[in-house]
């Protein structure tokens, strides 16, 4: 292998070679939480370093701007692998922060924790850069295995053994489905080369014939099987159960993490490989797009628990997120699409820090073991813990879209791209607007209840340890930065739409 | 007397006929390890529909793979599975499935997606269904392994390694539960 292959690689090895470090390190000083949790934060900032300096985005790094593919193009590192490794890695770094204050008091184990979270996120960085179904595959498998585990992670607790088995029996049975789609897209091009797969279907939507039956058959089962990895409805019953009885900060990183990975594994094979025939698609992707946020906005509603409120907020947010699909597939003009691939990563990446911010604030009202999480739990947090309420107020406004923060910014490019598009597109971007004022009403309750309520009498201190405060720190930095900082603001915007340009056909 | 090229009155192809036995034997005891009651008997059909599939591999050109198959699966992880079975099978278990209320509800919709999946499949014709090349030769195989598909072999490694990280933790006794008990 050449020095700009190796180079190319470098933060997938990394990443996994870190997770095997761990593993090493632990056999020989068992026990070391805090250690384990330095290793893989340290550890994540030298991939994100590695992922910097191979580039290719935003001018840096040391590849060509035109990308990298290896192994005869089963994995390519262009400007969307980039962006995406970058946010996995700060995904990882976030979860990383806010588990050991978690963890610790409640004897689990921390260096077991961050050693397989790292290998779901090498699984997830195999998403963003795979081109071969086999390879994106195998990425998926390594991305959901470690996070079925991951929710089980406190194996004496019923409610996490309970989400940990329906996630697994829904995430396996899911993985199946997708496969069995992509057996039918592999029979019907022969290939299973991404790329190739997109030559051979635009000779076939050229012709102007119908679509093949067994394709069709096909794009429905992986459609269906991806559903179930975004959590969109009616494949998300699993979802307020997963996340309930997972960990807290475990649920912060379910949330996100498998996500926004699943929407890398849809871009690759919705705008890639079928591409050619995304009229065939795009108009599904939107139905299911509105009927997503409604129902979860809709059930969160009613939630007294805030990992649930979160989880079925977590449904609506994928509904955001799938009507960028909806643009990058039905419009017209290549400009307008490429907007809608923008929007898909601008807002996993604001999403990722507002979201996994809240959960590390849900996670530090936890900080002894036997607290529930239920809202009524905030009760008087202004007064109790100022700086905590202020944070969680911060993360709440966001995931409601309201300026200057990363959230409103995230919504506003999707809307745009939405209007652009026209047509049915422009209704979507109607759902999206009466969706997100029916969602202030769920995230304000929290701050309200936090503000306006006075502490339960025997409330006890909040104190937030020193791994969660530096998350929390990092977490509402990217959340407001996005938001308030004109060049920080432009640079997102740049890169993210440099990343979606690297799309084949857009 | 030598049989004819192709069965009278279908036209298909003698393998098809033996292709389609053996994908019977491999779904049919792939159904009765779901059903089966009893697990040490769920074990013994899943060796058998192993068998089944290394049956098609063997037809579809593959005598390395099928070879592969019984080593691995049958003479290696299902035996392995049945041993665990019987040394950590408790009496104390639900005598019924508890999963099965919606059995009635479930085998419809699998009648209807296989109906589905069926039609669409005679349905198409598939342009890029030519002879698939057969590999015999282990030299070959090894090529297709180390050299077309040599990421795809490493990630599967580190998946395994996930899975056995995983599985420890999973498994292994709990220490300070064991010290509260003490």
């Amino acid at each position: 292998m050449t020095q700009n292959e190796w180079l190319a690689l470098a933060p997938f090895i990394i990443v996994s070679t870190l997770a095997i470090l761990i593993v090493v390190v632990d056999m020989i000083r068992p026990g070391r939480d805090h250690l384990a949790a330095v290793i893989g934060a340290v550890g994540v900032l030298v991939a994100m370093g590695a992922t910097i300096a191979a580039g290719p985005i935003g001018g840096l790094g040391g590849l060509p701007p035109e990308g990298m593919a290896l192994f005869g193009g089963v994995y390519v590192r262009d400007g969307m692998t980039a962006f995406l490794d970058l946010l996995f890695l700060g995904i990882a770094l976030l979860t990383i922060l806010f588990a050991p204050d978690y963890l610790i008091p409640r004897k689990l184990p921390v260096p077991e924790f961050v050693s397989v979270l790292l290998f779901a996120v090498a699984g997830a960085m195999l998403l963003g850069g795979g081109r071969d179904l086999l390879i994106l595959f195998l990425g998926l498998e390594l991305l959901v295995l470690p996070g079925y585990l991951l929710a089980g992670f406190s194996k004496r607790d019923g409610l996490s053994t309970e989400g940990a088995i329906k996630y697994f029996l829904l995430g396996s049975f899911s993985s199946a489905i997708l496969l069995f789609g992509l057996v039918f897209v592999f029979g019907y091009t022969g290939t299973t080369n991404v790329a190739e797969i997109g030559d051979r279907l635009a000779a076939i939507a050229s012709g102007d014939a119908p679509l093949p039956v067994a394709l069709g058959m096909g794009m429905a089962l992986v459609l269906t099987g991806a559903a179930f990895k975004i959590a969109a409805v009616p494949f998300h019953y699993w979802t307020p159960d997963a996340y309930q009885g997972s960990p807290t900060p475990v649920t912060g990183y379910l949330s996100v993490g498998p996500k926004v990975a699943a929407f890398a594994l849809v871009l690759r094979l919705f705008m890639e490989a079928l591409g050619p025939v995304r009229a065939d698609w795009w108009v599904l992707i939107g139905v299911l797009a509105a009927i997503t946020m409604t129902v979860g906005n809709l059930a969160a509603l009613g939630q007294d628990n805030i990992k649930r409120m979160l989880a079925y907020s977590s449904i609506a947010h994928t509904g955001y997120i799938m009507v960028g699909l909806a643009v990058a597939g039905g419009a017209t003009d290549p400009e307008v699409a490429a907007s809608g691939v923008q929007g898909i990563l601008f807002y996993g990446f604001a999403y990722a820090a507002m979201n996994l911010g809240a959960f590390a604030v849900v996670a530090a009202l936890q900080h002894r073991p036997g607290v529930t999480s239920q809202i009524s739990s905030f009760a008087g947090l202004g007064r109790r813990a100022p700086i905590l309420a202020v944070a969680m107020t911060l993360f709440l406004l966001s995931l409601v879209g309201i300026p200057p923060t990363a959230g409103f910014f995230g919504k506003a490019v999707i809307v745009i791209a939405a209007v652009e598009g026209g047509g049915l597109l422009t209704l979507l971007a109607v759902v999206i607007m009466l969706n997100a004022a029916a969602a202030a009403f769920y995230y304000l309750r929290v701050v309200v209840v936090m503000y306006m309520r006075d502490p339960a009498e025997n409330a006890k201190p909040v104190d937030v340890g020193g791994w969660t405060r530096l998350g929390l720190i990092v977490a509402g930095a990217a959340t407001i930065a996005i938001g308030l900082i004109p060049a920080v603001t432009g640079a997102a915007l740049d890169w993210t739409l440099e990343a979606a340009k690297t799309i084949a056909g857009l | 007397m030598s049989l004819p090229e192709t069965m009278p009155y279908t036209g298909w192809r003698w393998d098809d006929l033996v292709f389609l036995a053996l994908a019977g034997v491999m779904l049919g005891s792939a159904l009765l390890v779901v059903l089966s009651r009893n697990i040490i008997r769920s074990g013994l059909f899943m060796v058998l529909s192993f068998l089944g599939l290394a049956g098609i591999y063997a037809l579809a050109g593959s005598p390395i793979v099928a070879a592969a198959q019984v080593l691995v699966y049958i003479g290696a992880i299902s035996v392995l599975i049945l041993f665990a079975v019987m040394l950590t099978q408790s009496k104390a278990g639900p005598a019924a499935l508890v999963f099965q209320r919606q059995a009635w509800i479930a085998a419809i919709a699998s009648v209807v997606l296989l109906g589905l999946i069926g039609a669409s499949i005679l349905l198409t014709d598939f342009p890029a269904a030519e002879a698939l090349p057969t590999v015999h030769e282990t030299r070959e195989v090894a090529f297709l392994i180390f050299d077309a598909n040599v990421f795809a072999f490493e990630v599967v490694s580190l998946l395994l390694l996930a899975a056995v990280v995983g599985g420890i933790f999973i498994a292994r006794r709990d220490e300070s539960a064991d010290e509260e008990g003490a």
